[in-house]
């Protein structure tokens, strides 16, 4: 299997910008996950991997050897395509036999594994249909079993699953990485989904406007923010306006000391739902502790959403297993702390300055 | 930026090779008669005088307003009544679409000169419908002059619309049309702010077209058109040497022409400068069934465009079995015509076959290619390629033919006499409607196919052998079967590049019609007529597509 390295490779159409200097560095059999907003030019870098386009400068190295210059007929790299593309002219199972044929493998061979992809994304059985005479979604995983059958060094998927709902969207993303596992298959997949994201991937790769803003694995996006960005656009986050000086943080009007903080100025205080503590509850070591009042309370099941303004802005917290009388606080005066442990803070430019003590 | 390496690969060659054609096959020829244009009958020495005179004399003049008058009229006249058609056989259940779309091929190709007699016939001055007409008390007046010229090249040109709008009629994307009528439009307001749009490379392309073969056209303006006179016909005549001939002028005349011609041709590109859309042919749009009056409406509708436009033909092949003495139609039916075309004359038809076959198989290959070259790469080379191939469709067929003669006289080309010179010029005039098309067909198929296929393995000739091709398949047909029904009715450059034993078809039926053996010349153009509905038919059959060839 392969892995896959890019140094600072850029792209524009024209004259936009579309890819600033990407640098990534994709293990083999690592499951690889770009995230980020509509736009952010997610699909180019994907088409530029595959060859499609051809980047302005910087290098695509899979396995040590440069594939710049290869043609994309020679990468030997699959690719899902975002609007399926599915060959309208050929029935489910020649779509799928479609890659098959080009490497020449026996005919069994080839009817088995088209069976075997269609199965795995739920299409036995529509084996002789026409593109046409099926649902948007059936037709993306038509394009998702073509792609897996040819089982390719490299697979791109480009929101393979964006068409289905919640409940296929769950099952086929655990099949894929099932697959992907087992024939250990290097993949790089795109997806708006954050949740979906967390929960495949080996690492996430946020973008934002051609960049990348952080590169880790779900527990270190989502815990350990590097960039501002990254932690508003994975989940939910809270910021809070506050100012370092002299080793103590200060928000609202509460301060405290901050000894891992360094410099003096004004940062923003990040903490997640989760994390914010209301009254009663106990914090371990040290905390920022606020006057609020909650604003609204939103009851989700298994956990209620409390929307409360405070002395430094709103923020939102999370209660886990609610109690009856958690739910009748609306309009009531309440004290949030936030457990300095869990409290990430941002410079100005949107770099972190640190997160969380050790 | 880093400038983008240079690739090459069957595309480039590709490119290299189209235009090397163009240059033997086109430029180099057409210079000929720019040269002559340029320069003095007499002293041979180089003038702006012709240029000068058809901006000074009035008949000159007057052709030029007549040809745009003829382009503009025969083109609206040929939109309206091929839109209106392919809309109503692709978004309605109409009985009989094979007979319709064969009627459509049957008016396509009415054959060459001997249409617009059958126009006299019924319409003229001591026409039959007319006459008709008149005894029951309704005049109306003989089909002369600019109206008639209008009328005549609208019912003989809107098969070409209509095929080319209804191919890409029915390749619209369902969800798009249906997106409109979910945000509250109207279907008649649909019709114009969606569906049109949509198609507006088609409606366009198809009334450049119209445009350029109405004012190309100097049989119907000189039969039909009387004091009519356009610029087609004031060329044919200084060529045609009857009174000594003026070369020069004539040259000229067919410059003025053709630019008139280039500026229609930019004007539709401005037209068309942002147009790309893609859908992927997953939704087709359905026909409707309705009943009652509306569907009774719409059948009368289309058979009636057919019918009118076929009743040329219609009425040769009836001649054709007329019993005639000499020129003059005699009462009574006989086969005397048919004997007389077997006996005498059979060498046109095989050598129309021949010509036309190896035109077409050379325009199918090449027009392809160079279509796809054009849509989907792009740049500054493949641009100029593909203005440069509207030459062609602008140059009328007079002309091409005596640019040939003059450069393919002598050696390393020497040419005239043979049958290889008459295929040479049909397959360049014919290679922009292939390449059109292509093009055309090409602009409904997502890019992203393509690129499916290559990261499935296929290199980037055989992904567009295996996935592009066949999509385009209707579109491909479609520019074949134009070539080669135009191709097998090939008469103006092919009158000029004729001797006795290259001689076609159209040539042979133009001699007789001149000869006034019209009996002769019914027989001969049924006989075209029936090869060409043949070879449409065939083509369909082997194609192996159950929807028919034409939408
Ligand atoms: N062919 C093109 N010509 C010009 N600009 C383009 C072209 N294709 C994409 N862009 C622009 O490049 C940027 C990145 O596009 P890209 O398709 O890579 O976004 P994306 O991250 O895949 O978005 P999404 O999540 O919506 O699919 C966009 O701003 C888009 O407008
Ligand atoms: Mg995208």
């Amino acid at each position: 299997m392969a892995g896959l390295k890019i140094h600072g490779l850029a792209k524009s159409y024209r004259d936009v910008r579309v890819l600033e200097n990407i640098d990534l560095d994709i293990a083999s059999g690592e499951f690889f996950t770009l995230l980020g907003p509509s736009g952010c030019g997610k699909t180019t870098l994907l088409r530029t991997i595959a060859g499609f386009q051809h980047q302005d400068r910087g290098e695509i190295i899979v396995n040590g050897e440069r594939i710049d210059h290869k043609p994309a007929h020679k990468r030997d790299i699959g690719m899902v395509f975002q609007d399926y593309a599915v060959f309208p002219h050929l029935t489910v199972a020649e779509n799928v036999a479609f890659g098959l044929k080009a490497r020449s493998l026996p005919k069994a061979e080839i009817e088995s594994r088209v069976a075997e992809s269609l199965a795995m994304v739920r299409l036995d059985g529509y084996q002789n249909r026409l593109p046409a005479e099926m649902s948007g979604g059936q037709q993306q995983r038509i394009g998702l079993a073509r792609a897996m059958a040819i089982r390719p060094t490299l697979l791109l998927m480009d929101e393979p699953l964006s068409n289905l709902d919640a409940k296929l969207r769950i099952e086929l993303r655990e099949d894929i990485r099932d697959i992907q596992r087992r024939l250990g298959i290097t993949t790089i997949y795109v997806t708006h989904d954050q949740e979906e994201a967390l929960a495949v991937s080996d690492r996430i790769c946020v973008m934002n406007k051609g960049n990348v803003e952080q590169i880790g694995t779900p527990f270190e996006i989502y815990r350990k923010p590097q960039r501002r960005f990254a932690a508003a656009f994975v989940g939910t986050m809270n910021f809070l306006p506050g100012r370092m000086q002299g080793g103590q943080l200060t928000v609202g009007s509460h301060s405290v000391p901050f000894p891992h903080g360094v410099g003096t100025g004004s940062v923003e205080v990040a903490i997640r739902p989760e994390n914010v503590l209301l009254t009663g509850a106990s914090a371990d070591g040290e905390a920022i502790a606020l006057r609020g009042e909650v604003r609204k309370v939103t009851f989700l099941g298994r956990e209620a959403h409390y929307t409360l303004s405070t002395e430094a802005g709103e923020i939102v917290a999370q209660v886990a297993d609610p109690d009856r009388d958690f739910i009748e606080m609306e309009g009531r005066p309440v004290e949030v702390r936030l457990p300095l442990q869990k409290v990430v803070l941002f410079q100005s430019n949107g770099d972190v300055l640190s997160a969380g003590r050790p | 930026m880093m400038r983008r390496r240079f690739r090459y690969d069957l595309w480039t060659f590709v490119l290299i090779a189209a235009w090397v054609i163009l240059l033997i096959l086109l430029i180099w020829p057409l210079s000929s008669i720019l040269r002559a244009s340029l320069l003095d009958n007499e002293t041979g020495a180089f003038s702006f005088v012709h240029y000068f005179q058809i901006f000074t004399t009035r008949v000159y003049q007057r052709a030029i307003g007549n040809t745009l008058i003829a382009g503009f009229g025969g083109m609206a006249g040929a939109l309206v009544l091929g839109v209106t058609l392919a809309f109503v056989t692709t978004r309605f259940h109409i009985y009989g679409r094979a007979l319709i779309q064969t009627l459509a091929v049957v008016a396509l190709v009415s054959p060459p000169f001997i249409g617009a007699y059958a126009w006299i016939v019924l319409f003229g001055a001591s026409g039959v419908v007319r006459k008709g007409l008149a005894s029951i008390g309704i005049s109306i007046p003989p089909l002369y002059g600019m109206l008639g010229v209008i009328l005549v090249f609208a019912f003989k040109f809107f098969p070409h619309v209509f095929l080319i709008t209804s191919g890409a009629l029915s390749a619209i994307n369902r969800s798009v049309e249906e997106a409109a009528e979910s945000l509250g439009v109207s279907p008649a307001r649909r019709l114009f702010t969606v569906t049109f749009p949509l198609i507006l490379p088609a409606i366009s392309a198809s009334a450049l077209l119209t445009f350029v073969l109405s004012i190309a056209d100097f049989g119907t303006p000189r039969i039909i058109g009387r004091d009519f006179n356009v610029l087609a016909t004031e060329a044919f005549n200084l060529y045609g040497g009857e009174v000594g001939g003026n070369p020069g002028m004539a040259s000229a005349l067919s410059i003025v022409l053709i630019i008139l011609s280039m500026i229609i041709v930019f004007g539709q590109r401005w037209v068309l400068r942002k147009n790309v859309y893609h859908s992927n042919l997953i939704k087709k749009p359905e026909r409707q069934h309705v009943g009652g009056v509306k569907s009774v409406g719409l059948h009368v509708l289309a058979y009636a465009i057919v019918l009118i436009g076929a009743l040329p033909a219609i009425i040769v092949v009836l001649f054709s079995f007329r019993r005639t003495s000499g020129p003059v139609f005699q009462p009574g039916l006989s086969l005397q015509s048919y004997e007389k075309v077997i006996s005498t004359v059979s060498d046109p038809i095989w050598n129309t076959l021949l010509f036309s076959t190896v035109a077409v198989v050379a325009i199918v290959i090449t027009g392809t290619l160079i279509g796809y070259l054009i849509s989907r790469r792009p740049n500054i080379a493949t641009g100029a390629l593909d203005a440069t191939l509207m030459i062609p469709y602008v140059v009328p067929g007079i002309v091409m033919g005596i640019a040939f003669i003059t450069r393919f006289n002598d050696p390393p080309l020497a040419l005239t006499g043979t049958g290889l010179i008459i295929i040479m010029a049909v397959f360049i005039r014919r290679l922009p409607y292939s390449a059109r098309s292509v093009a055309a067909a090409l602009k409904q198929v997502g890019p992203n196919l393509e690129d499916a296929a290559v990261s499935l393995g296929y290199s980037p000739g055989k992904a567009f052998m295996k996935v592009t091709v066949p999509l385009i398949v209707p579109g491909i047909l479609a520019g074949a079967l134009m070539s080669f029904v135009t191709a097998m009715n090939e008469l103006s450059s092919s009158l000029v590049l004729y001797v006795g034993s290259t001689i076609t078809m159209p040539v042979r039926i133009y001699l007789s019609v001149m000869d006034g053996e019209y009996g002769t010349a019914s027989a001969l153009s049924t006989i075209l007529l029936v090869m060409t509905v043949v070879a449409v038919y065939a083509a369909f059959h082997l194609s192996g597509r159950k929807e028919s060839a034409l939408l």
